[in-house]
């Protein structure tokens, strides 16, 4: 055992002495790092068992349920929650002198700010001494930690390991940001035309333009704010860069990895795509790289990546939204679902299908259809077979007619659920027939109630020569430039990417146009998670009328 | 003047930097503890398997029922509360079957039964755990009916609630406990 932790405390490059004379596991410089990191995120040891540590003074924790990272966050920027202060444990905040006041200066600018002499609140951590407090929880001027921090019993071997991880934990800036500046980036894909484009980029460049004209406001003066923080310090110009996509999307990681080598970004934000975001989101994950909610109603959607963060999990949120309605409706037992062979339709299906798994259903009869083959004929036979009361019908306004002659068939359904987000603006033509029976999801504040939340965004349209909003494209970037200033500000320093996304995750609940509501928590990746059903009112001019909750539980 | 303002804000400093050492130092006062009544609202909330649960009648126990608020994503307080109630579960051993331990989520938009069912293994949480989520507007009466209402997640502060099921009264806990506190605050309930 001893041996173990000499062998990694020396690769670890940490000045520790010890005699052995039994061979240890090598692990190289990365392998001790990715074991750190894991202790550190998932709370889980060398050996595969959780940490074990203890929380006030007598509560027995286990590291999967207490990591380092729940309090502490993946960038280690810390946290306040709850009336508990959580301090930063970066690289750059442990091992360097703490003092009470402009905790977030360096030690060359406390100097030049004119607080060098300002009282130490304590001195750089050593190897040892926070060793000592992650076991004791005493820290180097010998004062006790706030008994929710777990005191952790930890080997010498596996205190090494972690103690080498947080000596690289944001131990740097993360590429895209300099002394002056942070780069970001917006993607779009080929598809998305000038007009598009336009909505996107004027809000964004308009935030740009007033935050770059900041400093111009306060010079050097707000080193002296009262929080400590110095924004004058802090204060980065943005830019913004496009980055057009061309040709196939398979070609795509290249393109983007070619854009990111020429001028590396700290982050993309917006970006949009009338297609499959995979291949974008696949690129950000395998580099690292933040990218704050693209409009695209097929995002990845997934429990555990990290980078991408999505306004909503798009039309497979409305699939799920559809079967949290029905699964509660005694037509619930028998339901036929018709997909369009499209990879919206069959977004929509799998958001369907998992959620009626959720609710504890049996799989329902499926059926795939191309786009162009809904007509009446093949739908009123699907619709015969098997004694549906319930048809969930994932297709576009091509489908009208076919849902037209099923309304006024002998045996129609009970019920009929069918998306907004593929019916898109020919929603209100949605035959007269089947209105009655026709549920429609709808992921976004009722038409009625938005023109109040849609005004907030007027701020940023100056220069826009189109003001069809018809996609909420400039609403969208009205409310991703509200979040981002907002996690620009909580980050103070932190220029580093998961400080970015920890910011983003610690936020209040934000109520913007669009949605009803957009939340966040700490991996939390898609803001909305709202869908209402909503039926039509008979009448050329229908109005959507609320049939379920924001979210159906 | 400008001499004045810079006055305020070193006092202001002063005191931020006290309230930090307190907390830094773990010197916070022990927990605050009253004897409430609290009339339960008439909602009904859904748990972690996805059944729906009439909060009046679950609460309406001959068990000690214990409540908290929480939510699945939580990074501080919730990890704090819900250690308490596993390592209450495990400390109590068969007599955990006579205590009713009931977290309602603040944040019922996220927190799914699925959520849910995966927050709760990982605190190892024994049946007799019963993690609730809802509409929000269900879990504000909720919230609003213990004097508890935290009209934000991020804003939450620690709270445990614990009914006798002898009088119907509760004990209010705000701030943290040790076990053994936990413990002896259950048998004042009634647990022997």
């Amino acid at each position: 055992m001893r041996a173990l932790a000499v062998a990694l405390v020396l690769a670890a490059g940490l000045a520790m002495s010890a005699g052995s004379r039994r061979e240890a596991p090598k692990r190289s410089r990365a392998q001790i790092l990715a074991l750190g990191e894991r202790m550190y995120r998932e709370g889980i040891l060398p050996s595969g068992e959780p940490l074990q540590g203890v929380v006030k003074g007598d509560v027995p924790v286990s590291g999967v349920a207490f990591t380092c990272r729940n309090c502490h966050l993946r960038s280690g920027m810390g946290s306040y929650e709850g009336g508990v202060s959580t301090p930063p444990i970066t690289a750059a905040k442990l091992f360097q002198r703490q003092f009470w006041q402009f905790p977030n200066l360096t030690e060359a600018e406390r100097v030049e700010a004119g607080v060098a002499q300002s009282k130490l609140r304590r001195p750089a951590y050593t190897d040892g001494s926070l060793a000592d407090a992650i076991r004791t929880g005493v820290d180097p001027q010998g004062r006790t930690l706030n008994d929710v921090m777990p005191r952790y019993d930890l080997s010498p071997a596996d205190m090494a390991i972690l103690v080498a991880y947080l000596k690289t934990l944001s131990a740097e800036y993360s590429p895209g940001v300099t002394a002056t500046t942070i780069r970001f980036a917006t993607i779009l894909t080929p598809e998305v035309t000038a007009a598009e484009e336009e909505a996107l980029r004027v809000p964004l460049d308009n935030f740009i333009a007033s935050h770059n004209r900041l400093p111009q406001g306060f010079g050097n003066r707000m080193y002296r704010s009262t929080s400590g923080r110095d924004m004058s310090l802090s204060h980065r110009q943005i830019t913004l860069a496009r980055w057009r996509l061309t040709g196939p999307p398979a070609t795509w990681s290249a393109q983007l990895e070619a854009h990111q080598r020429r001028e590396p970004v700290f982050a993309l934000l917006g970006g949009m795509s009338h297609g499959d975001w995979k291949p974008i989101h696949t690129f950000c994950e395998a580099h690292g790289i933040p990218c704050l909610f693209p409009l695209t109603d097929l995002p990845v959607v997934s429990d555990s990546d990290w980078y991408t963060v999505y306004f909503s999990k798009g039309l497979w949120q409305e699939g799920e939204a559809a079967a949290r309605f029905l699964a509660a409706r005694p037509e619930g037992t028998a339901v036929l679902q018709v997909v369009e062979d499209t990879p919206r339709g069959r977004a929509l299906a799998a958001g369907f299908d998992a959620a009626w798994h959720e609710a504890g259903k049996a799989p329902v009869r499926t059926v795939q259809v191309a786009r162009d083959a809904l007509g009446p004929e093949t739908l009123l036979w699907l619709a015969g077979q098997g004694g549906s009361r319930a048809l969930v019908l994932w297709a576009g306004p091509e489908a009208y007619p076919a849902l037209q002659a099923l309304a006024q068939s002998s045996q129609p359904p009970v019920v009929v659920c069918m998306a907004s987000g593929l019916l898109g603006p020919r929603l209100g033509e949605l035959p007269e027939a089947a209105r009655a029976s026709t549920f429609v999801t709808y992921p976004f504040r009722a038409p009625a109630d938005e023109p109040k939340f849609a005004r907030y965004a007027n701020s940023l349209l100056v220069g826009l020569t189109a003001l069809d909003n018809t996609e909420r494209i400039y609403t969208r970037m009205y409310s991703l430039v509200e979040v981002l200033k907002q996690a620009l500000m909580d980050m103070d320093r932190s220029y580093y990417r998961d400080a970015l996304l920890d910011a983003l995750g610690m936020q209040k609940d934000r109520v913007l146009p669009d949605y009803e509501r957009l939340s966040f928590g700490p991996g939390q990746r898609y803001a909305s998670k709202g869908c209402y059903v909503v039926q039509l009112t008979p009448g050329p001019q229908p109005v959507l009328v609320k049939r379920s909750d924001w979210v159906i539980h | 003047m400008a001499a004045m303002r810079g006055g305020t804000r070193w006092v202001r400093t002063g005191v931020l930097a006290l309230l930090a050492s307190l907390a830094l130092l773990g010197a916070e006062p022990p927990y605050k503890r009253t004897v409430e009544a609290y009339a339960v609202p008439d909602v009904t909330l859904v748990d972690q398997d996805g059944a729906k649960v009439p909060l009046r009648s679950l609460l309406a126990s001959d068990k000690v029922v214990v409540l908290d608020f929480i939510f699945g994503t939580c990074t501080t307080i919730c990890p704090v509360l819900s250690a308490g109630y596993a390592n209450l579960q495990q400390r109590l051993g068969p007599r955990s079957a006579d205590i009713r331990l009931v977290s309602i989520s603040i944040d019922p938009e996220n927190d799914t039964p699925k959520v849910m069912r995966e927050y709760l293994k990982r605190y190892r949480a024994r049946p007799g755990w019963t993690f609730l989520t809802g509409k929000r507007e269900d879990i504000d009466r909720a919230m609003h009916a213990f004097n508890a209402y935290i009209p934000n997640k991020m804003s939450h502060y620690p709270l445990t609630l614990i009914r006798t099921p002898r009088s119907g009264a509760w004990t209010r806990i705000f701030g943290l406990m040790s076990t053994s506190e936990f413990l002896e605050e259950c048998r004042k309930a009634g647990i022997q």
